[in-house]
């Protein structure tokens, strides 16, 4: 006789069939009761209306031809130009980068043993492929240029194996080789004066979403450890650190990005003496970076706020000296319980990289509408008619990146169990 | 007190503790180190900066504020000539900020708690839709959003082909025109200002005493209408007092395009610079606001709710008069950081042609020196975010718990 009686159905009646399946959800979800199904017929009709002339236009009135003409500009902007690059053939320094950049993925995968990140690193390799296949002529986008996107796959199978079967498979080794890739990153580009093959391009023609994406790592990476100074800053008890701390997260977030990177141009060259290497670009990224820690600074100080004081006195009664309970103890549970934050302040970053226009560089957003609104052919603006469909484009160039990085961090908090405990 | 370390000078040590292990004395030494460090670099920078000023003749000092600014400034709500000062300029491009960032607080925070209430309507329909909402405009930079809009406008048809409602509504690429009403002279103009204060005091007293006589005897005594009903009756009797005494209540100025070459004249003219930067500020804005608000609801204990519902109230009247009260707590501080936030992000508008605090400043620098007008516009933003601060933080002393 088994333990588990089955339950009787011949006497036991089934709910209803008009509570189950599609019908019941649409019963529980859209109709439960007059006026909400009045709302769903209103808003329903509302979409159908937006989807039909939405669709409409994008097929009927919407010319992408804009973005097409733009195509590998948008990516590295000028960088492979004539103007910057002259009479070579550049456009495999960027390449290398996202080939270093699978390479990690790879690494981080094997030492991860999958789940997430062996998710993140398939489809961003899978993604970068796949621009192999653009319908672009041969003259525009050589074999080259295409076979070079294809091996970033055998590029991430390499990196997994690197890390799988020999030593460098640890988490050291792949953020050691990250810091080491980004500052081969910023040399590449940069080029090396009298290297076969490296001739020095100027940042003024770093563009597109490189640009945009080199800035927002930088800004991040350096960001994070400077914020959690300024919170620790800010919440000592060393008057005249906290003083320093409090004044400059203040006058930081007191003021509008846009102002203080224009006045980067404007004033930062006064406060240094002449001929000072600092160009315009390092002057921008210095101050995304410092308004992003004031930011950070917040962000972990209310994370640090919310801790139980009581965890900070049981490791000093345990023994801990004081930076160790700061380093150990307090640090990490505060940053977990702030990941929303924290990311959102990384988005923001990354959204906030758009707004070097202001200076004069020209990044994916400055470069397509300098381009649809000045390019002249045969005296007419022939792009002028097509902001809105590039517009629509950049936004969703963005939105793929903001999305993926917040849906990252609701994985990450869900796995770190952030508001459970 | 016993010195163990007996090979040690006592020079080199406080409270019998060597110097390099006492706590207080590293400390100390740390925070005297980075106030050092701090003071060497501004000092630094300034000489460096009093060094350019010399060596290369840029100008400075403030004297530049009582020169005429002679250039135009787009749209202003305060009159303008170009022979005005810089400092009636800066002044002018102040209220234009302050203008964009009041009316747009406004429009975000009701369009964000309309958004954050759809957010959680049991209706899937309205849900998902007040959700594609959110992460579609949050997740794209404000600046792509702005040039959107702006282009639309833009796109529209000139002047003399736009489209025109009733004689008195103009939509073309010069923006949105509108009659415009407006006091005739200072006398009406005051007048208006007392009746709009007296009405403001009577609807809320009646309000008040209503809500107070409602709760001490349990009797529908309907608050609300009363108040507004109160309010409005004053404003018609003052409307009927000022027209018999002045022959019109306004002047209503009608907006009407002039000359071949189509230029809207009267009216109020909404540029596209700032319709653009109204939606883009607004949309933007609201769908952090409305993520704030559906935090701030999820935060109520359910047990306020099924209370409330248990006791026959209604669904609305449960959002209003229970849940919402007591996700305003939740709710007030991050959306005072928001309102900041919109405030610092209209300074976007120089990318869309709206003369706004650091466009102007922008401008300014080229005719005046650029570190005193750094110093102005770090003064002007400070003091919008301690005014919001300071509107914040009372309104929050207000509705918190009181503690028992």
């Amino acid at each position: 006789m088994s333990a588990v009686r089955e339950p009787d159905t011949t006497t036991t009646a089934l709910p209803p069939r008009s509570e189950t399946g599609a019908v019941g959800w649409a019963r529980a979800n859209l109709f439960s009761s007059w006026h909400n199904a009045a709302l769903t017929l209103v808003v329903g009709v509302l979409i159908a209306l937006a989807a039909w002339y939405g669709l409409g236009w994008l097929l009927l009135d919407a010319d992408f031809t804009v973005i097409a003409t733009l195509g590998g500009l948008l990516v590295i902007g000028q960088y492979n130009t004539e103007l910057a690059c002259p009479g070579q053939n550049c456009f495999w320094r960027p390449q290398a980068i996202l080939l270093m950049v699978s390479l990690l993925l790879g690494m981080a995968w094997a030492v991860a043993g999958g789940g997430l990140t062996k998710r993140i690193a398939i489809v961003v390799v899978v993604a970068i492929s796949l621009f192999a296949f653009l319908p672009f002529s041969l003259e525009r986008m050589g074999w080259d240029v295409r076979l070079l996107l294809l091996a970033n796959a055998p590029a991430l199978l390499v990196g997994w194996g690197l890390a799988r079967y020999t030593r460098l498979g640890s988490w050291s080794w792949v953020a050691g080789l990250s810091v080491g890739a980004f500052l081969l990153t910023l040399a590449l580009l940069r080029g090396i004066p009298g290297a076969p093959g490296l001739q020095p391009v100027s940042v003024l023609h770093w563009g597109g979403l490189m640009l945009n994406l080199l800035l927002a790592v930088a800004g991040i990476v350096v960001s994070f450890p400077i914020g959690i100074a300024l919170a620790l800053g800010r919440r000592s008890n060393l008057p005249v650190v906290k003083l320093l701390c409090v004044v400059f997260i203040e006058v930081f977030r007191g003021v509008p990005l846009i102002t203080l990177l224009f006045m980067s141009q404007v004033l930062v060259p006064l406060a240094f003496p002449e001929n000072f290497p600092l160009n315009s670009l390092l002057r921008a990224a210095i101050i995304i970076t410092l308004f992003s820690a004031a930011y950070m600074a917040e962000n972990i100080r209310g994370g640090l706020q919310a801790l139980n004081p009581g965890q900070a006195e049981a490791a000093r009664a345990l023994g801990l000296p004081g930076w160790q309970t700061t380093m150990f103890i307090s640090l990490p549970q505060a940053i977990r319980n702030v990941i929303p934050a924290i990311v959102g302040q990384f988005i923001a970053l990354f959204k906030d990289t758009s707004l070097v226009y202001i200076i004069g560089m020209l990044d994916i957003v400055e470069l397509s509408r300098k381009f649809a609104t000045t390019y002249v052919e045969n005296g007419a603006l022939p792009y002028l008619d097509d902001v809105r469909e590039l517009f629509l484009f950049l936004a969703l160039v963005f939105w793929i990146f903001t999305y993926g990085m917040s849906y990252i961090s609701g994985r990450i908090e869900r796995h770190l169990g952030v508001g459970e405990r | 007190m016993l010195n163990t370390n007996t090979t040690l000078p006592r020079i080199l040590t406080y409270q019998g503790i060597p110097v390099w292990r006492h706590a207080q004395v590293i400390q100390w030494a740390a925070q005297i180190a980075s106030g050092f460090l701090v003071v060497f670099l501004v000092a630094w920078f300034f000489f460096n900066i009093a060094n350019a000023i010399e060596d290369r003749e840029i100008p400075y000092g403030f004297s530049f504020l009582e020169r005429a600014y002679q250039t135009p400034i787009g749209q202003h709500f305060l009159p303008y000539e170009t022979s005005d000062t810089f400092l009636y300029a800066f002044g002018v491009a102040a209220v234009n900020t302050i203008v964009v960032s009041i009316v747009g607080v406004i429009l975000a925070t009701l369009l964000g708690i309309f958004i954050g209430v759809c957010r959680l309507s049991g209706n899937w329909l309205v849900a998902k839709l007040a959700l594609a909402y959110i992460e579609f405009f949050r997740n794209v930079p404000l600046l792509i959003q702005l040039y959107f809009w702006f282009y639309i406008v833009l796109a529209l048809p000139p002047v003399r082909e736009g489209y025109v409602i009733a004689n008195s509504l103009f939509v073309n690429n010069a923006g949105i025109s509108i009659p415009f009403a407006s006091p005739d002279g200072w006398a009406p103009a005051l007048a208006w200002l007392a009746v709009a204060v007296a009405g403001i005091f009577a609807g809320t007293t009646a309000h008040r005493r209503l809500t107070d006589r409602e709760i001490a005897t349990g009797r529908a005594s309907y608050p609300v209408a009363a108040g507004i009903a109160a309010a409005i009756g004053i404003g018609l009797a003052a409307w009927l007092v000022i027209s018999a005494v002045a022959g019109a209540p306004f002047v209503i100025s009608q907006p009407a395009p002039q000359g071949t070459f189509g230029r809207i004249s009267g009216g109020f003219t909404m540029s596209g610079g700032l319709l653009a930067l109204l939606i883009g500020l607004v949309m933007y804005t609201s769908s952090f606001i409305a993520e704030i608000v559906r935090a701030g609801i999820q935060s109520v204990n359910r047990g306020q709710i099924e209370a409330a519902r248990a006791l026959g109230l209604s669904p609305m009247g449960t959002l209003r008069q229970v849940t919402f009260p007591q996700a305003l707590r939740v709710i007030i501080p991050p959306l005072i950081s928001q309102c900041l936030n919109l405030t610092k992000n209209s300074s976007l508008a120089g990318a869309i042609g709206f003369a706004d605090l650091t466009n102007v400043a922008k401008t300014m620098t080229q005719t005046a020196p650029a570190i005193s007008i750094f110093i102005l516009i770090m003064a002007a933003y400070l003091a919008m975010s301690l005014a919001y601060s300071l509107i914040g933080n009372i309104y929050n002393r207000r509705i918190r718990i009181v503690g028992r």
